[in-house]
């Protein structure tokens, strides 16, 4: 059992950060937050070729952070592997002792950086839980028997602030169906949509982490201008605490919001943990925790 | 109805420059309703190349013909006598056309006219969408009348990606989440539960290429086992 699954088993706020896969090998900065809050979060988490952009892979980086004394958890894209290649990334996964999956479609390519790839899209999100499921169970997606089954702990994504709601549910319920057993958010800066959502889906067996983000000067100034074309809002009164702030001190400022998120999400109980997102900068997710009175 | 788009003229005139005689052949069907490859585009791309090879002073001879169906052995057949007199074809037809010329004219240089682009509708004039992949495996009577695999650029089979924004799709905001609408038409249908159920994994091995089909009447016609 890993980790993340056990204290989210025992109901403990769980906490997951996200690291940051360079573009490259140089891979010290992407684990400097392991080093430095290991003992404080459940896992680290390792998005796959995020947005479309082409980085380490995402089971490299997993293997390194375990190496380094963290947990990991693997996302794993729809968008760039066929049935066979996802498949054998997942046992690679669990012969690597990786069980924490995040499956989902993956960003469309003409939105990243090799916008002339070809886009693969062979299972979706849904068909990948279920192949994973299929995993577990000891047979691959024919139907073959394993020499050896995996075990895993099964996350996907939903979208709380979706727009229509009615073919996110859909799709919401078909993932609780192929047995996703934990979900994450997109960043959660509005408290009241996430409070409706999580009262909506209280039935559901199924764990909920809270994505927080640490929002970047360029993401603020999209926001402002109404160039914002992301699937959650952020309330003019939150975006009004960055106003005349920019480096470091901008920073700092989302730090200190994603802190005060984070807190209102636990005390309030609006999700089972939080997924953090901070550029992979250990500063900044440090300083989340604590200002959230979580170290 | 197969979609094309013309070649850029340089293209074309860079492919058939060694060659005096040629013959370019259009496609009355698809590719004339979508204005790229019919009788008139015939006309105009001959006009294109012997002016390019006037301002050249070069004299070069170009031959009009547009048959009915360059997909059709029945309307081809009569072309290939025709053909000898050239030492290069442009073909003006989809890329099934071009294919099917080239195979009933040996030995002669062919070149496609135009690009082949997607199986669409003519929306109205010179305006036309994409609408099937040919998966093989049609699902449209489950998704109300809206293809998933073409509809949706992932073509995602169990509903919307986490992208979608006020019902357009994260790939171009212009356009619909092919999701959110064959929500909204199932909904209006009052076949919602046709969501229900989680559709497996695609058979792509139907889609082995190239495909052939034969119909079954004619099975043993072609020795094909019934
Ligand atoms: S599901 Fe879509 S791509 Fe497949 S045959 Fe039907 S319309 Fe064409
Ligand atoms: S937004 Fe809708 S149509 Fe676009 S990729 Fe996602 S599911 Fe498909």
């Amino acid at each position: 059992m890993s980790k993340l699954s056990e204290a989210l088993a025992l109901n403990n706020f769980a906490v997951v950060a996200e690291l940051t896969p360079p573009k490259g090998i140089s891979v010290a900065a992407m684990l400097a937050p392991v080093a430095s809050l290991k003992g404080k979060v459940q896992a680290f988490s390792v998005p796959d070729n995020e947005h479309a952009r082409m980085r380490l892979s995402a089971l490299a980086c997993c293997r390194l952070v375990q190496e380094a004394g963290g947990e990991a958890l693997l996302h794993l894209a729809c968008r760039d592997k066929n049935r066979l290649a996802l498949e054998s990334e997942l046992l690679g996964a669990a012969a690597l002792g990786i069980e924490n999956l995040l499956l989902v479609s993956g960003d469309y390519v003409t939105l990243g950086d090799h916008p002339d790839a070809k886009p693969v899209y062979d299972a979706d999100s849904v068909q990948l839980l279920q192949i994973a499921g299929g995993l577990m169970a000891g047979r691959d997606s024919t139907g073959q028997a394993l020499d050896g089954s995996p075990s895993f702990f099964l996350g996907a994504v939903v979208i709380p602030e979706a727009e229509p709601w009615g073919p996110q549910l859909v799709k919401f319920e078909k993932k609780l169906a192929a047995g996703a057993q934990f979900f994450i958010t997109p960043p959660v800066f509005d408290l009241e949509k996430l409070k409706s959502f999580r009262q909506q889906t209280t039935a559901s067996a199924a764990k909920l982490l809270a994505a927080v983000k640490v929002l970047s000067p360029e993401e603020a100034a999209q926001a402002k201008t109404g160039e914002w074309r992301k699937v959650y809002a952020i309330p003019p009164d939150l975006l009004a605490r960055f106003e005349g702030k920019d480096g470091n001190d901008f920073f700092q400022a989302g730090a200190e919001l994603a802190g005060n998120l984070v807190g209102r999400i636990k005390d309030e109980k609006l999700a089972d943990g939080i997924y953090l997102k901070a550029e992979g900068r250990p500063d900044l997710l440090g300083k989340i925790l604590e200002v959230a009175g979580m170290c | 109805m197969i979609i094309a788009e013309r070649k850029p003229f340089k293209e074309i005139a860079a492919a058939v420059a060694p060659y005096d005689k040629i013959l370019i052949v259009g496609c009355g069907t698809c590719v004339a309703v979508c204005l790229a490859g019919g009788e008139k585009e015939v006309g105009l791309l001959a006009s294109q190349l012997k002016l390019a090879a006037g301002l050249k002073h070069r004299r070069i001879e170009v031959g009009e013909i547009t048959v009915e169906r360059q997909c059709d052995l029945e309307f081809l057949e009569p072309l290939c006598d025709f053909v000898a007199d050239f030492d290069a074809i442009i073909s003006m037809a989809c890329g099934a056309g071009v294919q099917f010329l080239a195979h009933m004219c040996h030995f002669k240089p062919i070149f496609p006219a135009v690009d082949t682009t997607f199986i669409g509708v003519n929306n109205a004039v010179g305006y036309y969408t994409e609408r099937c992949r040919a998966c093989r495996r049609c699902y449209l009577g489950l998704t109300g009348g809206i293809c998933p695999v073409t509809m949706c650029p992932k073509g995602l089979l169990n509903g919307p990606c986490g992208g979608t924004l006020n019902g357009k799709c994260e790939v171009d905001l212009q356009k619909d989440c092919a999701w959110s609408k064959i929500y909204q038409r199932l909904e209006l249908e009052g076949r919602l539960d046709n969501l229900k159920e989680i559709v497996p994994l695609h058979p792509h091995s139907r889609g082995t290429t190239p495909g052939t089909v034969i119909h079954p009447a004619y099975r043993r016609r072609y020795g094909v086992d019934e």
